[in-house]
């Protein structure tokens, strides 16, 4: 039995201000100045009173602490309750409750009250980080537990190892708690905080240049989990926005248009994939072209677009499904004037570029090959560093400049195509995407972020025209990531042979190996998002699906939680069992030896004595009956008579050194 | 639990079925903590929350196997116990014996709800804590019934043992009478036997101090002189033969004789005589010496046992 009344003894205490050192250091972030000051001191007070018998704080005195606490609390918060003010109130009281704690009991309390803190720590961020630091902080709090529970001072990797051994032979235990534990219904937007820091991101206008910004960003996007194969990457067009209007140097989303009438008809195999999106402080979601079903709680926006209820401030999750071929219905007179619409800036030679186009062809596809045709057959270029375009961009970039990235051609050719007659609007979002082998999903950078075109034609609809891909199909084809290599090796894009081009895409090893632990560590920061953060009603569901558990109740993943806790802690109770006998040296020495035989076709029987089963050995190796010999009476002689500690290692030795390889040599 | 036998034998060991668990008070306070945990997690659907709600009552759970470990296996014996005269505290020896490769700690040993003794055992180690009991009669006396408890590693749950009832008792002599002078028979046809003369206290020489010897009889000069100490020997009377007599207590209630027949045997054997016990049905010849001494007191004790 405990004795919950003594009173520790002086160093157990210090395990207590090492934990709560330990426990509350994270909170200092949180906490205003003077609380972690206050803290610090009032345990500083109880320790100084413990080794150096300093004065110590009668009732009255922590009573009117435990009151001047709550009044500062109340007047930095303006309330006692809620998370900040609580988690500070918690600290202050856990404190104060440490500088009149005397007996054990007591301390006890204290241990009890900092798990609570870690838990509050939660509150603030699940990060990996914060899953790392918990490990650390219940694993002292553990040890600070089992220290209370010791009569006096053992070293502390006592503590420690008993405590690492019961948090390790828990993690099972947690683990099936925690899956089967039945989470309730929540909603996509009530998913907790995570870090708010991505703001960066494709915006609702556009001029050429700005993408651009993008292009050194590295940062996720989002990520996207494929159901079954990955669609290649010429064909991850992810879908943001829709450009409408210009004013010959920017172009913006503009005004809402009004949704279209009639289902798109629609081909080919749905691809379904789930995607977690960063925060991005927009209210669009992104999706793979071309959406064919709208996510829970967001809804359709004109342009084949989703967005959500709010700005997506933290991280979202949802699942899609997309068709790439749809063919879209009659355009209305609306939609058509916007999308042919072009400012009176636009200059003669763009015009005349157009119409000649035009007058040579009658079909608005035709028109539309003659100016890809264009980008490719003159000296176009592209490059992530383009010079500065002046007031007339379209012009000075079709005519003289030549040379700029997706903004430049999506920008012009959709000029172009306005001039010449032909219906057409630019699409932003992403292109691509880096293939996370070890975790299965995808990453989608903010450098992917691309913009292109689309056309509509009589009878197809709105159609993907990309005029990047004529000038660079290496964006296209390879993504983003290739193209920066490439350039940054100074060989040009859109003309290089099949050979050259794996040559130059070759990563070498540090670099290899730099990606590898690169996609590693944002596999691990996505999978812990995943089954901490994003382990709710849904998930929960799904992943019992996936075991094969359809439509699971409440009462029977409780019934699950509880078979599963009970067989383990049989299971762990059976191991235990097993290694309760003492391990004589002498029997480990020997059994090593039957082994070394064992492993040479010679199995000795349970019953079979130490002298029989020698003699059968030596009839195998004749040579070894030296070392046979000895080894079987030195066994003897440790087991049954009194052998000394140096036969034993004598003993030990030949065991190790014997091999029954030697047969051969023989 | 008055309802279960307790466990008896020369040695004991703890099965599972002789070991009882229950949550202490701290945990009752940790199941409470873990419901506030699990409340807040469901509220702000925090998996890290969870995470750590059922780590920590995994941990407690498991902490269960090591608690009862902690007592399983366990082997109870006595040790020896020096005997006492009545009214004297006896020293029990409880000895517990660790079989297992694991160290055994806090071991507490209750004798009803108190507890007596606290050990620490290592892998393979046995140890021992004194189990003391107040002695009230002569004869023999039980070693108390005790329980082996423990909450080692976490205090939050407390195993303890059913009750144990070692076969092992401790001798108590009989309580010794204020002192009285030896009224006894000196027998002339024993002294011959014995081969001791009768002349006097004369000084007859020394010879080297043996264990037991009256310390008045040392001859301290010689052994200020560092000549090492030596025993004075005397002849005759100064080693009087004494029979220490039931039959010369007449008329005393039983118990009584026999704490006066201590209290002689006490003296004697302190003054160097050489005496006997008479005892109506047994006679012990007259010797002197430790052995000797407890022969009669042991006489005494048991005494119409």
């Amino acid at each position: 039995m405990a004795r919950p009344q003594h009173h520790p003894d002086a160093s157990a205490l210090n395990w207590i201000i090492a934990s709560a050192v330990v426990v509350l250091a994270p909170l200092t972030l949180e906490f205003p100045l003077w609380l972690s000051f206050a803290v610090a001191g009032l345990f500083a007070w109880r320790y100084a009173g413990l080794h150096h018998g300093w004065y110590q704080p009668g009732r009255i005195v922590r009573y009117a602490l435990t009151f001047f606490l709550a009044g500062a609390v109340f007047k930095e918060y303006g309330t006692l309750l809620g998370r900040d003010a609580g988690m500070a109130m918690l600290a202050g009281l856990i404190a104060l409750k440490f500088i009149e704690s005397r007996t054990i009991r007591d301390y006890l309390l204290v241990a009890f009250l900092l798990y609570l803190v870690i838990a509050g720590d939660f509150f603030y961020s699940q990060s990996l980080a914060h899953g790392g630091y918990m490990i650390i902080a219940v694993l002292v709090c553990t040890a600070t537990l089992i220290r209370l529970n010791q009569d006096h001072a053992r070293l502390p990797i006592v503590s420690f190892r008993l405590a690492g051994t019961l948090l390790l032979k828990a993690l099972p235990l947690m683990l099936v708690m925690y899956l089967l534990f039945p989470r309730l219904q929540g909603g996509l937007w009530g998913l907790p905080s995570d870090a708010y820091a991505g703001r960066t991101g494709l915006s609702d206008s556009m001029n050429p240049g700005s993408i651009n910004q993008l292009s050194q960003n590295t940062e996720p996007a989002f990520r996207v989990e494929f159901d079954g194969d990955v669609p290649a990457n010429k064909d991850l067009y992810w879908r943001a926005l829709v450009m409408w209007d210009t004013d010959g140097r920017e172009w913006r989303a503009g005004k809402m248009m009004p949704l279209e009438t009639g289902e798109p008809k629609k081909f080919g195999e749905p691809v379904s994939y789930t995607i977690t999106l960063e925060p991005s402080n927009k209210p669009w979601l992104v999706a793979l072209d071309r959406p064919s079903t709208i996510p829970k709680l967001a809804f359709p926006r004109s342009g084949y677009l989703i967005q959500g209820r709010s700005l997506v401030k933290k991280r979202v999750r949802y699942d899609m499904q997309s068709q790439a071929q749809q063919r879209t219905d009659k355009i209305g007179d609306v939609t058509r004037q916007r999308s042919l619409a072009l400012p009176d800036n636009t200059s003669d030679r763009v015009r005349r570029l157009a119409a000649s186009w035009r007058s040579q062809y009658v079909n608005d596809r035709d028109v539309a090959q003659a100016a890809l045709r264009y980008f490719n057959q003159n000296e176009f270029v592209y490059t992530l560093e383009p010079p500065l375009l002046g007031q007339n961009p379209v012009d000075e970039f079709l005519f003289e400049t030549r040379r700029g990235f997706c903004e430049h051609y999506a920008t012009s050719f959709a000029t172009l195509m306005r001039a010449a007659g032909i219906p057409s609007r630019i699409v932003v979002g992403y292109q691509g995407g880096e293939y996370n082998e070890g975790g299965e999903y995808m990453i989608v950078r903010q450098s992917d972020a691309h913009s292109w075109n689309e056309l509509w034609l009589p009878n197809e609809g709105w159609v993907r025209v990309d005029p990047t891909g004529a000038i660079a199909p290496e964006r296209i084809e390879l993504g983003s990531d290739a193209v920066r290599r490439l350039s940054s090796q100074g060989l040009p894009l859109g003309s290089l042979s099949p050979e050259l081009l794996e040559q130059a895409m070759k990563l070498g090893a540090m670099a290899r190996a730099w990606r590898n632990s690169r996609m590693l560590w944002d596999n691990i920061n996505l999978q812990w998002y995943r089954w901490i953060s994003d382990y709710t009603f849904e998930r929960q569901e799904k992943f019992l699906n996936n075991l094969g558990v359809y439509a699971p109740t409440w009462l029977g993943m409780l019934a699950g939680l509880l078979g599963g806790v009970a067989l383990l802690t049989f299971a762990f109770a059976w191991a235990m069992r097993l290694r309760r006998r003492t391990r004589d040296p002498v029997v480990v020495a020997y059994n090593q030896f039957s082994r070394k035989l064992a492993r040479a076709g010679i199995v000795r029987g349970s019953s079979e004595g130490a002298k029989a089963f020698s003699e059968r050995v030596v009839l195998s190796f004749p040579g070894q009956i030296a070392a046979i010999d000895s080894i079987t009476n030195m066994y003897n002689e440790l087991r049954y008579g009194d052998g000394s500690e140096e036969l034993l290692v004598k003993m030990q030795k030949l065991v190790r050194d014997f091999s029954v390889g030697k047969k051969e040599a023989v | 639990m008055p309802w279960v036998n307790p466990l008896s034998g020369k040695t004991v060991s703890l099965t599972n079925r002789t070991i009882y668990m229950l949550p202490t008070r701290h945990g009752f306070m940790f199941s409470l903590l873990l419901f506030v945990l699990l409340l807040a997690a469901i509220n702000y659907e925090n998996g890290l929350i969870y995470a750590l709600t059922f780590w920590l009552a995994s941990m407690a759970m498991i902490s269960m196997l090591h608690t009862h470990r902690n007592l399983l296996n366990l082997k109870i014996s006595a040790g020896p116990c020096a005997p006492v005269f009545a009214g004297e505290t006896a020293r029990f020896t409880l000895v517990l014996k660790n079989e297992l490769a694991i160290p055994r700690q806090g071991l507490s040993v209750l004798v009803g709800k108190n507890e007596v003794g606290r050990i620490d055992l290592e892998a393979g180690e046995q140890g021992s804590v004194t189990l003391p009991a107040s002695t009230l009669r002569r004869g023999y006396t039980d070693i108390p019934p005790i329980e082996l408890s423990t909450n080692y590693p976490i205090g939050l749950l407390y195993t303890w043992s059913r009750k144990i009832k070692l076969n092992h008792q401790c001798l108590v002599y009989p309580k010794p009478a204020p002192s009285r002078p030896i009224i006894g028979g000196i027998d002339n046809e024993q002294k011959r036997e014995l081969g001791t003369r009768a002349e006097g206290d004369d000084f007859v020489g020394v010879r080297e101090y043996q264990f037991g010897d009256s310390p008045r009889h040392v001859d301290w000069k010689a052994a200020a002189r560092g000549q090492g100490i030596q025993t004075k020997r005397f002849g005759g009377d100064a080693r009087s033969i004494v029979w220490l007599d039931w039959d010369a207590l007449e008329g005393i209630d039983t118990e009584t004789r026999l704490s006066q027949l201590c209290r002689w045997v006490i003296d004697a054997e302190a003054e160097g005589m050489i005496y006997g016990l008479r005892l109506p049905g047994q006679q012990i010849k007259p010797a002197s010496g430790e052995a000797h001494r407890h022969r009669c007191l042991e006489a005494l004790a048991l005494f119409g046992n």
